[in-house]
């Protein structure tokens, strides 16, 4: 009976381990996410120091906050906020891909027609990073900006962006003298999580290996260390005995006749043997370890072998 | 006082002040689930010591209107909440059972076979698998790595790792952790045979070498330096295991370690469970997702088995003296449940080959293995 229950427990695993994978082929990933809240949406919170807006927010697949800094090079910077991806999705692109939040950018006091230069700042970017705008009055709304990447040192990225008042990444599309530009920081998002996967899974080796390394260093040191305790231990008993019988260093090398040696040996072994009948040995522990566990467990397996050998 | 008043007194006192008219199928279902997983602890003895406190926890978290997992009107979180709030949010009691669990581990096997680390960390495939699989279902990348370390079959390491990053999965992945955890016997013999030859299964390993106290002694001390330089998000976990171990193996604080074996490690358990059991409120668990990773948490084990054994292939290309490819299934993690199994199928192929301290080796490893793994994660997405 108990057979048939883990025959059909396991047989019942594999089946469910086969529903999986149906399950996982046959339902579109978009099924389920849809009755899920987006936890993770960027709340940008920002703050004004000079002509620098400063935008802290948690990004995507991040425990801590970053900063995010905006600059202009011409005109004034009147104002940053952030805007939900769900007002700009669409097919062309993926808000995995933007783990920060989408902006919105105004800039004020330029020359009708007049170019200005949008920086955005901040070490959470990579050289990789791109910055991609959206411009709804487009027929493809979204478009890379082809921003300047450049390294400003202690990791520090700066995303330059040229934008034309009335031009494509200008949302209001009319030369105005007011620029808005919507768009955010794009990112590969199966470029990092493959990328990292196995960086880290490999990193896992790594740290495992060198570990490894260092065990077996120190387990060649500390064998090194037990067996010169236990030469340190018998040479003291052998040169203590030599000065007080007075034996000279030549009697050590003296080799016993076999028939001798063998008789010592009976002799000792009756003796001991008799001690062990006389009174058991105490042993020291009342827990065996799991050493001395595993050297009994091996010892009952080869009798019970012997014991069912004769059985048959 | 009119015969309607008293009525409507009645009504009111039954609507807001008992459960029954308040309960809803969904609860009905949980409260089945619960029931389903203490049978599995009692009837079953699938890992009792976990699934009796989950399954009540879940029991009693789905009763209508039971003031357990709320805030009291000053704020104050009721009693489960409590637990969960000081116990896994602010991250204390998986790092707790880490102390207790180094305090129980006699790391002589890995310590005396230290090549089995490789194989804790080629047991670790499964997790970086699941990761990528659960991502192209949706979940968000810290999701994907909190259900993807079930695979590690590290209980504490999974409610660590989940209660950092993905808070909303934790009663599904540590369910799903702990019953994989308990049908490993059922889940990897299949693998196992099937990715070895019977002549592989019958291979005899050399006695270890006895393992002297002074080395077990500086084990974790040297462990600790090298996995928390290394990776330091782990310290939590890893300085917390390396301690429970120091204080078993320094033999001046007995009862330390006795209490960190025994009474704490108890309590410890008790409030764990109850606090998992309590994220499991019918609206927040029926759903899509917790099907989807107990699915991915079993594809997960199965994967971590396989990465287990093919490294040990991978290994014995390699070596000299051939290692039993049916110890690297333990690498899982799983402790000593994954090493029992070796065994057992060792000792199927041929009754004289006791595998069960080889296989404490890469089960040792798998430990830190899962918890190399968490830290990688937490790094991450710091």
């Amino acid at each position: 009976m108990k057979k048939v229950n883990l025959h059909f427990l396991i047989n019942g695993l594999w089946a469910w381990l086969f529903f999986t994978f149906l399950v996982l082929i046959f339902m579109p990933s978009s099924t389920w996410a849809a009755f899920e809240e987006d936890r993770e949406k960027p709340d940008p919170e920002f703050s004004r120091t000079g002509g620098r807006i400063t935008a802290k927010l948690l990004p995507r697949a991040k425990s801590s906050s970053i900063l995010i800094d905006f600059e202009v090079s011409g005109g004034k910077l009147a104002a940053v906020r952030g805007m939900d991806f769900d007002k700009a999705d669409g097919p062309s692109v993926d808000q995995k891909d933007f783990k920060s939040a989408l902006f919105v950018v105004e800039v004020q006091d330029l020359a009708p027609g007049a170019e200005t230069k949008v920086s955005i700042i901040s070490d959470f970017f990579i050289r990789s990073t791109q910055y991609w705008i959206y411009n709804p009055k487009l027929d493809s709304p979204w478009m890379d900006s082809k921003a300047s990447n450049l390294d400003r040192g202690d990791r520090i990225q700066e995303l330059v962006i040229g934008v034309k008042d009335g031009g494509v990444f200008d949302s209001d599309g009319v030369e105005n003298g007011k620029i808005i530009m919507v768009g955010g920081p794009k990112d590969s998002f199966w470029g990092y999580a493959l990328g990292t996967l196995f960086i880290r899974y490999f990193g896992i080796f790594l740290v495992l290996c060198i570990l490894m390394l260092g065990m077996l260093f120190s387990g060649k040191v500390f064998q090194y260390l037990e067996r010169r305790k236990a030469e340190a231990m018998t040479k003291p008993a052998r040169s203590g005995s030599s000065v007080k019988n007075d034996v000279k260093p030549d009697m050590h090398r003296l080799s016993l006749e076999t028939d001798m040696a063998a008789a010592i040996a009976t002799a000792l072994h009756m003796h001991l043997a008799g001690l062990r009948s006389a009174a058991p040995i105490p042993y020291p522990s009342k827990q065996p370890g799991s050493w001395a566990q595993q050297g009994r467990q091996q010892i009952m397996g080869e009798r019970m072998l012997k014991i069912n050998r004769n059985k048959h | 006082m009119s015969w309607d008043y008293v009525l409507e007194l009645i009504t009111n006192i039954l609507i807001t002040q008992t459960g029954l008219p308040n309960l809803i199928f969904k609860q009905v279902i949980m409260m089945a689930v619960a029931f389903f997983f203490m049978y599995l602890a009692v009837a079953k003895r699938y890992e009792p010591l976990l699934l009796v406190p989950i399954g009540f926890g879940i029991f009693l978290v789905n009763f209508p209107l039971a003031p357990l997992m709320g805030y009291t009107e000053h704020g104050y979180p009721e009693l489960l909440r409590a637990f969960y709030r000081y116990g896994i949010e602010w991250e204390i009691i998986p790092p707790m059972i880490f102390l207790g669990l180094g305090a129980m581990t006699d790391f002589g096997p890995l310590i005396a076979n230290p090549k089995t680390l490789i194989i804790g960390a080629g047991a670790q495939l499964g997790v970086f698998i699941t990761y990528i699989g659960t991502l192209f279902f949706g979940f968000t990348l810290k999701e994907a790595a909190s259900v993807a370390i079930i695979g590690g079959a590290d209980g504490p390491t999974t409610i660590y790792l989940t209660a950092k990053l993905a808070p909303q999965l934790l009663g599904a992945n540590a369910l799903a952790a702990y019953s994989y955890m308990a049908m490993v016997p059922l889940i990897q013999p299949p693998i196992m045979r099937l990715m070895t030859t019977s002549a592989q299964r019958r291979i005899k390993m050399r006695q270890l070498r006895p393992v002297s106290a002074r080395e077990k002694l500086l084990f974790p001390l040297i462990a600790a330096v090298l996995i928390i330089l290394l990776i330091p998000a782990v310290a939590p976990l890893m300085g917390m295991f390396m301690f429970g171990n120091f204080i078993r193996e320094c033999g001046v604080v007995k009862r330390l370690s006795d209490t960190a074996q025994h009474s704490m490690m108890n309590i410890i358990t008790i409030l764990l469970g109850l606090s998992v059991g309590a994220t499991m409120k019918a609206e927040v668990f029926l759903s899509w997702k917790p099907l989807l990773i107990f699915g991915f948490g079993l594809l997960d084990f199965v994967v971590c088995t396989f990465g287990g054994i093919l490294t040990v292939h991978i290994m014995n290309r390699f070596l000299d003296e051939k290692i039993n490819p049916l110890i690297g299934s333990a690498g899982v993690s799983a402790v000593p449940m994954a090493a029992r199994v070796s065994n057992s199928e060792g000792l199927k192929a041929d009754p004289t080959n006791f595998l069960l301290m080889h296989a404490m080796g890469p089960n040792l490893a798998g430990v830190i293995g899962s918890a190399a793994a968490a830290g990688m994660f937490i790094a991450m997405f710091q």
